[in-house]
């Protein structure tokens, strides 16, 4: 069975590359837009693993997280985001790793791997 | 019975006492949307203005860390020239924006002359053993200086360029610390200068010493604001030039490995196109916005502008699919404002009222006069509406509502309506629309015979 990862990504074009990319790894990919959308695929589907970005129009990532963490406490969080600067908060924040957006994945690639034990 | 007067008068009463028509310019000095520079040069004229009385010719020093600068003067340089300035000055209705715009040209037609050689004069700002003009301003001391030729204390570079006898200097004093110090003479007219005109000029004194101050207070205060904001737009830039980036590098990335499919080659190439067509427009954006100083704003007819702007093609091809009524009152007044920053703000208005509604919608444009000095430009439309804590954040930079926006346009209005010293107001509820008027200083447009 694929694993399931919920990649939460407001820029569609990004959205697109992490889906393309980590389907070549093997995963089985949902991209969503906004932290609604996502709390939407949550209630309807279980995922192994949630990407999430922190600045996104209408509730930021931070909330999501938050929102998560009511729902269901065991699905691993990494936080995707462009700011270098809120890297040493991602631990309040009770997301797993925190990795900042960069146009070589093989970061993400490997906290993902290492998040899932694979 | 209530009777109303307004506390800046747009002109000054020729019939007032001088001292209080002196005080007037000067005290309004601290209210002008124009430069410290603009806003000095009148504080000078003041103290020159009118012959017979007063002073003929006015130097101004600034103090600029340890070192005292000859910074303007003012003045005619013959008697002819004076002639011609005082009756100028003299003329019934005349306020201070005239006056500002007399200087402006008077100091371009001296700038190679004294001017040049008055910048060239430099003294320490707090030398015990200092010459005259600086030693007024270092033992803060108003002194009169007569036969300053054989006078060993004067220096004499200075002596070369002012050129007299006799001349006064006026220390400029804020809190017990010298911001510079103005030189006054009778070049022209050779009057003795009287212990009553040295009494005035050193009120007058005090009163631009305390200008001086506030005006550089409030640019300091100014440039902490400017750094809060760089701060914030450190972290916005990041985001929003990153997320292009990743995605430019990651489907670069794609392309490099073998055997890629045409349609995906295509595809990736569109999109790292888009892209990078995005990054274009947020640096074009930024350095828009960054533009550091904005022009010093002028009397002009705002019609042509506005007519520039609505049959623009940019804005011609968004207004397509809605309604767009002007309605501008006959005979427009002339507005205070730098004219290109005018067009680009009614351009900022009009793409955001456009952006904020639904096709089919209206977007309309009013200007009329508010009352004989203040014209309204008006932008509405039938659009989404603000929520309060949008009102609350509308002119913050980086802050939009916009799914695309860099949220740099109204600060942008805000900025300068604030350098012509015009306002903003905005009206709007959620789903009722928006309202955005611009209230511009003006004034009745000059008839060319």
């Amino acid at each position: 069975m694929k694993k399931k990862i919920l990649i939460v990504e407001d820029e569609r074009t990004l959205g697109l590359l992490y889906e393309e990319e980590l389907s070549k790894e093997g995963y089985d990919i949902t991209a969503v837009t906004d932290a609604e959308a996502a709390l939407a695929k949550l209630a309807e589907q279980s995922f192994d693993l949630i990407v999430t970005d922190i600045r996104m129009p209408g509730k930021n990532g931070i909330e999501l997280i938050t929102q998560i963490m009511g729902l269901r406490k065991d699905i691993p969080i990494i936080i995707n985001s462009a700011y270098q600067s809120y890297k040493e908060d991602f631990m309040t924040w009770a997301a797993d790793a925190y990795v900042v957006k960069s146009s070589s994945l093989d970061e993400l690639k490997s906290k993902i791997k290492q998040l899932l034990g694979d | 019975m209530i009777e109303k007067y307004s506390i800046l008068s747009p002109d000054f009463e020729r019939d007032a006492p001088r001292e209080l028509m002196l005080l007037s310019i000067i005290s309004q000095s601290f209210f002008q949307p124009f430069s410290l520079e603009d806003n000095l040069l009148v504080i000078l004229t003041a103290l020159t203005s009118g012959s017979g009385v007063g002073f003929n010719r006015a130097m101004l020093f600034l103090k600029q860390g340890d070192r005292l600068r000859g910074e303007m003067w003012l003045g005619p340089r013959s008697a002819e020239e004076a002639g011609l300035i005082w009756e100028v000055l003299s003329t019934p209705g005349i306020g201070y924006v005239e006056i500002v715009e007399h200087n402006r040209a008077l100091v371009s037609k001296n700038e190679d002359t004294l001017s040049a050689r008055l910048k060239g004069l430099v003294y320490a700002a707090d030398d015990e053993n200092a010459l005259i003009p600086a030693y007024a301003a270092c033992r803060k001391e108003i002194l009169l200086v007569s036969q300053a030729s054989t006078e060993p204390l004067v220096d004499r570079r200075f002596l070369n360029v002012i050129g007299v006898e006799q001349f006064v200097c006026i220390p400029l004093l804020a809190r017990d610390d010298v911001v510079g110090e103005i030189i006054l003479d009778n070049a022209i007219t050779r009057t003795p200068i009287t212990p009553a005109d040295i009494k005035l000029a050193g009120i007058c004194g005090l009163m631009a010493g305390n200008y001086i101050y506030s005006a550089t207070l409030h640019r300091k205060l100014l440039d902490v604001e400017k750094m809060a904001a760089m701060g914030e737009m450190a972290m916005f830039v990041t985001h929003q030039l990153r997320n292009p980036i990743v995605a430019i590098g990651g489907f670069t990335e794609q392309l490099l490995k073998p055997d890629v499919p045409e349609e995906k080659r295509a595809r990736n190439l569109t999109i790292i196109r888009d892209e990078i067509r995005r990054l274009e427009d947020i640096i074009y954006q930024m350095g828009h916005f960054l533009k550091v100083s904005l022009k010093e704003p002028v009397y002009f007819e705002p019609g042509p502008v506005i007519a520039g702007v609505l049959e623009s093609p940019e804005i011609q091809t968004k207004a397509r699919g809605y309604g767009l009524g002007i309605k501008l009152e006959p005979c427009l007044p002339e507005i205070l404002c730098d004219p290109t920053s005018f067009g680009e703000v009614l351009r900022n208005l009009l793409d955001n009222a456009f952006d904020a509604t639904s096709a089919g919608g209206t977007v309309s444009v009013r200007g009329y006069r508010k009352s004989p000095a203040a014209f309204v430009l008006s932008v509405r439309d039938t659009g989404r509406g603000l929520t309060n804590p949008d009102k609350e954040n509308l002119f913050r930079p980086f802050f939009t509502t916009k799914e695309k926006g860099m949220g740099l346009g109204l600060p942008f209005i805000k900025r300068v309506m604030d350098t012509c010293g015009g306002k903003i107001e905005v009206q709007s509820r959620v789903g009722k629309g928006a309202l955005f008027k611009l209230i511009f200083l003006c004034r009745e447009r000059e008839l060319t015979p």
